[in-house]
């Protein structure tokens, strides 16, 4: 089509008529924030560190990973967590014990710094005893502190003698038995 | 300096509440004039603004805004100039040209607090001229900005310091025409003429007059926008593209001074937008009048700088809000806005408005 | 005059942080006066050995270093890896499995999607636009903390399965949201799509030619912007797509030119409804079953082979090739992101454009460079 004179204007006038139209159309759709209107346009901000308004850990879904947690007593030391952690934040040392059917663990250090959260160790724990818990506030200030401690501590030689001693009975016991 | 009414003046009030003798200089008044209205009009209306501007846009995108600050988050701009005037420069070496293009521009830019109208005694300087300043303080502005630009010897620096000045050249065209068309209607270019003009009814302010005077209204804040490159038209300023913009290598004091300085560009813009076209300070109701007679001065002064302080807020708000649901054009295509299509429609209001005046009087 | 008029080139290198970036890359920009004559592109700053450090783990870790490959669009890289271990060792997911991955892959695209149409609204400067679209985003990553527990990197989908079923009401949830994102989708067209200052910035610019997006094997929403109609979806069906009834949306340049940078943002705005289709068809039909065929243990081995898998991941063909020596540890694991073409291309978008369309043109065409440098 040849264009004359008055079709640029046209063209002209509605291009400045759309430009002024979708101003007009975008303020038109945000106005109604304005005054909140209805469950659709509502404040969405959690005020995170208020416990009155925003959501505590108790909201979370019962499947969030938080911090992991290890609960020592039920703990076999079997070390399936560690040999599985796909970045090695997990480090546990374990020594015989006085109950034959689980290793004394020494130490179980989790590095919060690298842990990913990914939940491997949780669902290859066979005891149960490591678990998400709902912590996720894990802000500390130095990067030791980030290592979580969940091991009995190393043993004395005369406590490991002890034990000996005290396993060599229970099974000379299971042979009278 | 010595065109305002002796008697009526604000100054005299203020002068002789403070105790100074009348044979004080008159650049002493002036000089406290400056501070005066710069310390309790403009530094508090740019907490109020920033303030609201912040609560305002939060609303229209569901959140909550500033909210720790104070009661609702009022201290907000308070805390946020404080924390910029501690904070320490990045590195040792001062900036000099930075710091002289800064002063400068700043200079140049208050100045204007001795044309700005506030209220029918607070008129310090209000010749026929009057109206134009502004124009000379934002040229000067982008001057500044744009050799403040040059001096931080970075890309965004260059392109910021060019796109300021591009910007300021291709808003200043269609805003002084406009200005021209108020001047039809009102006969002079005097403060007072163009309050004169008006009353206090909306449909006898000078933008809802005759349609002409409208597209002048539209055009005045539009240009307006582009010159002191205000959002949405702000490409030439804006941190979040890529070229930064003048802004990105200032910091601490420098900054809050350079954004003390936008504002008020922002300020002022809207405060004579209000006056040449939106019924400046009358009071509604003829309040003026009978304060008047009544010589309840302080009274009326107070009321009237009131008055027009709260349409310049919610001018400002309408076009802040604007901006947070508009997106931002770029360099190009804002000058192109300005040069294609308010400088167009601000010569045919200005044909129009003659016209329209011209047949006025005829009648 | 104008012809001895001489701007010199400048040279001008962003990066490799900057905030229009759309991650860790420089560009290394020739530029004249405003116009951007050619650019050079280094990438690989935020190269984490990711291949490498997956065949230093036994199978079940793998999938976590998958889910980091781009931590938008966790779920893909996932997908990706099982699919191709499936396939070596012959493993098959039950039907509910399927349908829970689905369902999982489809969100995955919205949010990703969503994060997209937000980033290029924060490049065009419409604040409003952002808020509004994380604001919607923030719905679907609750619905992942629901069924798996995370709101990033989910880790969830399993060789042979998923690891869990699907939580109590989250397949009500699912229909709740998606009838809630119709509403928004309209909301943001209001809003933002066919507004005259973005169409102002982005019709027309930055155009990837079909035959371009051929050269470089361009793959994604950026080439069926482009015009070219593949999906592999429905080129090649994975989790039972073939049996699902969705359309792929082409561009067809309404507002400039096909293949412009509106064009990219059009059709992934198109994508969402099809997405939500797909996800109310498969959630009301989700069916009754095991989750997973086996338990993964961390001694599960994959018998000697090759694998191939194939998924539609929210920026284009994601495939993960596997090579397994029968054993605990994967023998080679590579994968084929789509954001490598996409990168190849900018150099011969990026000429000719002014320095201020760089940022809308990085936005709108979606780079991850955790993906391509992984």
């Amino acid at each position: 089509m040849k264009s004359s004179i008055f079709s640029t204007v046209r063209a002209y006038l509605y291009d400045v008529y759309l430009r002024f139209r979708s101003i007009w159309g975008s303020l038109l759709t945000a106005l109604p924030y304005l005054w909140g209107a209805g469950e659709l346009r509502k404040e969405v901000t959690e005020q995170y560190p208020d416990p009155i308004s925003s959501r505590t850990a108790d909201d979370l879904p019962a499947r969030s990973r938080g911090l992991l947690f290890n609960d020592i007593q039920r703990c076999t030391g079997c070390k399936e967590c560690e040999k599985i952690c796909p970045v090695q934040c997990i480090r546990v040392d374990t020594e015989a014990g006085s109950d034959p059917t689980k290793l004394w663990v020494a130490r179980f250090d989790i590095d919060f710094s690298k842990c990913v959260f990914c939940g491997l160790c949780v669902e290859s724990c066979h005891p149960q005893s490591l678990m998400h818990s709902r912590q996720y506030e894990g802000a500390v200030y130095e990067l030791k502190d980030l290592v979580a401690s969940f091991g009995r501590g190393y043993v004395t030689a005369e406590q490991r003698m002890k034990w000996a001693a005290l396993r060599k009975q229970a099974e000379s016991d299971e042979v009278y038995l | 300096m010595s065109s305002y009414p002796q008697e009526a003046s604000w100054i005299n009030l203020l002068s002789s509440t403070l105790g100074f003798t009348p044979g004080t200089q008159e650049w002493v008044f002036a000089a406290i004039g400056l501070v005066f209205i710069y310390c309790v009009i403009i530094l508090p209306s740019a907490a109020m603004m920033s303030f609201l501007d912040r609560k305002l846009s939060a609303d229209f995108q569901a959140r909550v805004g500033p909210n720790r600050a104070g009661p609702a988050g009022v201290f907000q701009p308070l805390a946020d100039l404080v924390k910029l005037l501690q904070k320490e420069a990045a590195s040792t070496d001062w900036n000099w040209r930075e710091a002289l293009w800064l002063g400068v521009h700043t200079m140049a830019l208050y100045s204007t607090v001795a044309v700005i109208p506030l209220g029918s005694m607070a008129l310090l300087v209000d010749t026929d001229m009057s109206v134009f300043l502004p124009f000379w303080a934002a040229l000067v502005l982008a001057l500044g900005t744009m050799l403040l630009g040059f001096s931080q010897a970075s890309v965004p620096g260059w392109f910021g310091g060019i796109r300021i000045a591009a910007q300021v050249l291709a808003g200043a065209f269609p805003s002084l025409v406009a200005v021209l068309c108020a001047g039809i209607h009102s006969g002079d270019y005097r403060w007072s003429a163009f309050v004169g003009a008006q009353a206090a009814f909306p449909l006898r302010w000078t933008a809802f007059s005759d349609p002409f005077q409208f597209i002048a209204f539209v055009v005045f804040v539009a240009g307006g926008l582009v010159m002191l490159a205000v959002p949405p038209m702000d490409a030439a300023v804006s941190l979040r593209d890529l070229h930064g913009g003048v802004s990105s290598h200032l910091f601490g004091r420098r900054l809050s001074l350079y954004r003390l300085g936008r504002f008020y560009g922002f300020f002022l813009w809207s405060v004579m937008a209000t006056v040449i076209f939106l019924g400046a300070w009358t009071l509604p109701f003829g309040l003026g009048g009978v304060l008047r007679t009544r010589e309840e001065l302080w009274l009326l002064q107070l009321l009237e700088t009131l008055w027009l302080l709260g349409k310049t807020f919610l001018l400002m708000l309408a076009i802040t809000s604007l901006a947070r649901v508009h997106p931002r054009g770029r360099i190009d295509q804002v000058t192109d806005f300005s040069w294609k299509v308010l400088s167009p429609f601000s010569l045919f209001a200005l044909i129009g408005s003659a016209l329209w005046t011209g047949w006025g009087l005829l009648r | 005059m104008l012809e001895r008029l001489r701007t010199d080139l400048t040279y001008w290198e962003i990066g490799p942080y900057h905030g229009a970036l759309p991650g860790p890359m420089r560009l290394k920009l020739r530029i004249d006066g405003e116009i951007i004559v050619s650019g050079e592109l280094e990438t690989g700053f935020l190269h984490r050995g990711l291949e490498k450090a997956m065949e230093l783990h036994p199978w079940p870790a793998t999938i976590t270093y998958a889910d980091h490959l781009d931590p938008e669009a966790a779920v893909f890289g996932e997908l990706a890896l099982c699919l191709a271990v499936e396939e070596i060792s012959g493993l098959e997911a039950p039907p509910r499995a399927q349908a829970i991955r689905v369902l999982l892959s489809e969100l995955t695209r919205i949010s990703a999607h969503l994060g997209y149409i937000a980033r290029v609204g924060r490049a065009t400067g419409a604040e409003t636009l952002i808020h509004y679209v994380l604001r919607d985003r923030e719905r679907i990553l609750d619905l992942f903390e629901l069924l798996t527990g995370a709101r990033y990197s989910l880790n969830f989908v399993r060789f042979g399965g998923v690891a869990a079923d699907v939580t109590e009401g989250f397949i009500e949830r699912v229909l709740e949201v998606s009838e809630l994102m119709r509403v928004r989708l309209k909301e943001y067209n209001d809003l933002f799509t066919f507004n005259h200052a973005f169409l102002l910035r982005a019709a027309g610019m930055g155009v990837i030619e079909m035959g371009l997006a051929f050269r470089h094997g361009l793959t994604g929403p950026n080439a069926r912007a482009a015009g070219i109609s593949f999906d592999v979806r429905k080129a090649h069906p994975y989790l039972g797509f073939e049996a699902l009834d969705f359309e792929v949306p082409l561009g067809h340049g309404e507002a400039g030119r096909q293949g412009d940078a509106h064009d990219r943002f059009l059709l992934r705005l198109r994508e969402i409804p099809q997405s939500l289709e797909i996800l109310k068809h498969v959630a009301e039909n989700v069916p009754s079953g095991e989750y997973a065929c086996m338990k993964i243990e961390r001694e599960f081995e994959v018998p000697r082979g090759e694998g191939y898998g194939r998924v539609e991941s929210s920026r284009g063909l994601l495939a993960c090739h596997v090579v397994s020596d029968s054993g605990r540890f994967p023998a080679r694991i590579q994968f084929r992101v789509p954001t490598t073409a996409t990168l190849a291309l900018l150099p011969e978008v990026i000429a000719g454009l002014p320095i201020a369309d760089l940022p809308v043109l990085l936005a709108s065409l979606d780079l991850s460079l955790a993906e391509a440098d992984r």
